[in-house]
C-alpha cells in the first residue's frame, strides 16, 4: 500500500496544433507526492495549468508522458478511482436530476448499493446544508450556492479516501463557505486526503497544510503553508529610542519606521533582531513586541510567481 | 457482471430515461403511440362472423370485406413500415441529442471520475438510448397487436417480430449517432450523417438497376462495396413485411451485414471514446 494519496511522476500533458505547427505544454514535466491524509492546495494563475493536471489524475486527459498514481494504483485504471471523489470547475449537472436523484446517480456509478444510497443522501444533504425542500427539486431549480454544496455531496457519497475538490467554494456565500470549510475539517480528521484546487490563497492558507504552486505548467514550489509562511523575517519595536541608535540599527534592518515615538524594526535573521534587542536593551529603551514575521501565502505565491517572470 | 458494476448499468440506462422523460422525447413518442393505439380501438370496427369477415367500418364507412387474415396482416404491415421509416427517423432525431448530451464539458469529467470504465459508460448510455426507443416500440406493436387480436381472433407472431428488426436497425444507426457524436460532439452532425445512411443505402438496395447503368467497373466496384459495408435499411424493410404477411425469407444476409456494420461503428466509437482527452 503507497503512503501517498497522490504520485506523478514527469506527468506531460502537450497539445499540438499540426496546422499552425506550434505546441502548448499545459503541464510540464510534473513531479509530485501527495502524503495520505494530508490537506494539500494547487496554486496557480489562469491557465497555469492546474485543472489539465487535476483531469490528468482523474484519466480525463490522457498524458503525453509521465504517470499518475493514486493510492499506488495507476491512475488510468477505473479502480484507482473508487476511492477518489470529485468536484469538478465549471461543472454542468444535468439540470433534471434532483438533488437527491443526483447523489444517487454518482452513488450508484460509484458502486454503492440501493439500500446504502437511500441511507447516506439525506446524511449528507444536511451534512452539505442542503435545506429538506430542496432534496427533490430540480437542480435546473438551485442557485450557484446550492450546487456547489450537492456537488460536494456526491463527492462524498461514497466515503473516499481522497477528495479532489476544483474551487468548491465558488459562489458560496461567506456563511457557506464556513460550512463547507467545517465539513472538510471533519473529513480532514477522519483521515481523508484533501486536494484543492483554488484561487482563493486564504481559503487555501486557512485550511491546507501543504501547497505547491504551478506556473506555466511547471512546478515552482512546493512545501508545507508553515515553512513557506514563516520566511518574513523578524520584527522588533521599541519605545522613545534616541535619534543616534535608530540610526545605528536601522544600517543591518532591512527596514525600519518611527511612529508616535515606536520603531519598528524589520531583520532579515534572528541574529540581527537579538543584536538590536541586546543594543535598546543597553540603552534602557522599552521593547515593546518581539517575534518573527509572517508572510500570507498570497505574498508567496505573487513572489514565487514573479521571480519565475523575471 | 459483478454487482457492482450491475448497479452502474442500471444507474446508466434509468439517467438515459430519465433525461428522456425530461427533454419530452419520451412522452412524444408516447403521445403519438398512444394516439395511433386509440385510433385502433375506437376507430376500426372489425366484425367477424364464423372466421369471415363481416363488416370493417373506419371512421363508420363500410369498406370492402376481405378474408380476416390477410387484412389484418396488410394493416400491421403498414403500422410497421411507419414505425420503421417515420418511428426511425424520429428517433433518430431525437436520440442524437441524448448522446451527445453526455460529452459537455462539466459533465463528462465528472463521469469520468468514477470508477468505471470509460467502455461501460458508452454501452450504458447506448443501452438506455436503445431501452428508450425500444420500450415505445413495443408498446405501440405489443398493444396494437393485442387489440388486432381481440378484435379479430388474428394472433400472428410475425408482426412481434418485425418491432425487433425495427429495434434492431435503430440500434445500428444509434451506433453510428455514438461513433460521430465521440469524434465531433455535435448533435446536429450526427443527425447528417445518420440520415444521410437512411437516404443513400435505400438507393444502394437497386445496385443491380445502378450497376447496368454505370461505365466503368471502378465505379461498379465503389457501389458494391458501399452496398455491401452501409446497412440495409430498405432490404431489412422487405424481411419485415415478409415476416408479417408470413412469406418466406429469401436471404438473412442483410441483417446479418446490417449487425456487423452495428457492431464494427460501435466498436470503432468505443475506441475513440477511450482515446479522447476531455
Amino acid at each position: 500500500m503507497s503512503a501517498f494519496a497522490i504520485e506523478t511522476e514527469g506527468l506531460t500533458r502537450v497539445y499540438r496544433n499540426r496546422w499552425a505547427n506550434t505546441e502548448l505544454r499545459a503541464v510540464d514535466d510534473v513531479s509530485l507526492q501527495v502524503p495520505e491524509g494530508s490537506t494539500f492546495g494547487l496554486l496557480g494563475a489562469n491557465g497555469a495549468g492546474k485543472t489539465t493536471f487535476v483531469k490528468m489524475l482523474l484519466s480525463s486527459v490522457h498524458p503525453t508522458s509521465g504517470t499518475a498514481r493514486i493510492f499506488g494504483r495507476n491512475s488510468s485504471e477505473a479502480t484507482s478511482r473508487q476511492s477518489v471523489g470529485y468536484l469538478p470547475e465549471n461543472h454542468r449537472f444535468p439540470t433534471y436530476m434532483t438533488g437527491w436523484g443526483m447523489l444517487d446517480f454518482y452513488g450508484a456509478l460509484s458502486g454503492m448499493d440501493s439500500a446504502t444510497r437511500r441511507r447516506k443522501i439525506p446524511e449528507l444533504l444536511t451534512l452539505v446544508g442542503l435545506d429538506e425542500r430542496a432534496w427533490n427539486t430540480r437542480l435546473g431549480k438551485y442557485s450557484k450556492g446550492m450546487l456547489q454544496r450537492v456537488g460536494l455531496g456526491q463527492a462524498m457519497i461514497h466515503a473516499p479516501r481522497l477528495l479532489v475538490l476544483d474551487e468548491p467554494s465558488d459562489g458560496v456565500d461567506p456563511v457557506g463557505r464556513k460550512q463547507i470549510r467545517d465539513v472538510l475539517q471533519g473529513l480532514e480528521q477522519q483521515g481523508v486526503t484533501i486536494f484543492l484546487n483554488s484561487h482563493l490563497l486564504a481559503e487555501v492558507e486557512l485550511f491546507c497544510h501543504d501547497v505547491a504552486i504551478i506556473q506555466k505548467g511547471k512546478l515552482s514550489l512546493a512545501g508545507s503553508v508553515k515553512e513557506l509562511t514563516s520566511s518574513g523575517g523578524y520584527r522588533v519595536t521599541a519605545f522613545e529610542v534616541p535619534e543616534a541608535l535608530i540610526s545605528e540599527l536601522a544600517t543591518s534592518a532591512k527596514a525600519h519606521s518611527v511612529e508616535h515615538n515606536l520603531l519598528d524594526l524589520l531583520f532579515n535573521t534572528r541574529e540581527q533582531a537579538n543584536a538590536a534587542v541586546d543594543k535598546l536593551r543597553a540603552s534602557a529603551c522599552e521593547i515593546e513586541s518581539l517575534g518573527a514575521t509572517r508572510s500570507t501565502l498570497e505574498e508567496v505565491f505573487i513572489r514565487t510567481i514573479s521571480e519565475k517572470k523575471a | 457482471m459483478t454487482g457492482t458494476s450491475f448497479n452502474a448499468t442500471l444507474a446508466l440506462i434509468r439517467d438515459t430515461f430519465r433525461e428522456a422523460f425530461a427533454r419530452r422525447i419520451f412522452w412524444g413518442f408516447f403521445g403519438c403511440c398512444s394516439a395511433l393505439l386509440l385510433f385502433l380501438i375506437f376507430i376500426l370496427r372489425v366484425d367477424v362472423v364464423q372466421g369471415a369477415l363481416a363488416t370493417v367500418s373506419i371512421f363508420g364507412n363500410s369498406l370492402p370485406s376481405a378474408n380476416v387474415e390477410n387484412l389484418v396482416e396488410q394493416t400491421q404491415s403498414v403500422i410497421a413500415m411507419v414505425l420503421y421509416f417515420a418511428g426511425m427517423a424520429l428517433s433518430v432525431f431525437a436520440s442524437a441529442g441524448l448522446v451527445s448530451a453526455v460529452f459537455e464539458p462539466g459533465r463528462i469529467e465528472l463521469l469520468l471520475s468514477k470508477p468505471v470504465s470509460r467502455t461501460h459508460l458508452l454501452l450504458g448510455r447506448y443501452a438506455g438510448n436503445v431501452a428508450v426507443v425500444a420500450a415505445n416500440i413495443l408498446y405501440l406493436v405489443v398493444c396494437s397487436w393485442i387489440i388486432f387480436g381481440i378484435k379479430t381472433g388474428v394472433w400472428g407472431a410475425g408482426f412481434l417480430i418485425s418491432s425487433l428488426c425495427t429495434i434492431f436497425v435503430f440500434s445500428v444507426l444509434l451506433a453510428v449517432i455514438v461513433l460521430v457524436g465521440v469524434i465531433w460532439d455535435s448533435a446536429a452532425v450526427a443527425i447528417m450523417v445518420t440520415f444521410a445512411i437512411m437516404i443513400i443505402t435505400p438507393i444502394l438496395a437497386q445496385k443491380a438497376t445502378i450497376e447496368r447503368l454505370l461505365s466503368s467497373e471502378w465505379s461498379r466496384d465503389v457501389v458494391r462495396v458501399l452496398y455491401y459495408t452501409l446497412p440495409k435499411i430498405s432490404e431489412i424493410s422487405v424481411i419485415i413485411r415478409h415476416l408479417i404477411l408470413n412469406q418466406p425469407v429469401e436471404s438473412w444476409m442483410p441483417v446479418w451485414s446490417t449487425a456487423l456494420f452495428g457492431v464494427g461503428v460501435l466498436s470503432l466509437g468505443i475506441w475513440r471514446f477511450n482515446k479522447r482527452s476531455f
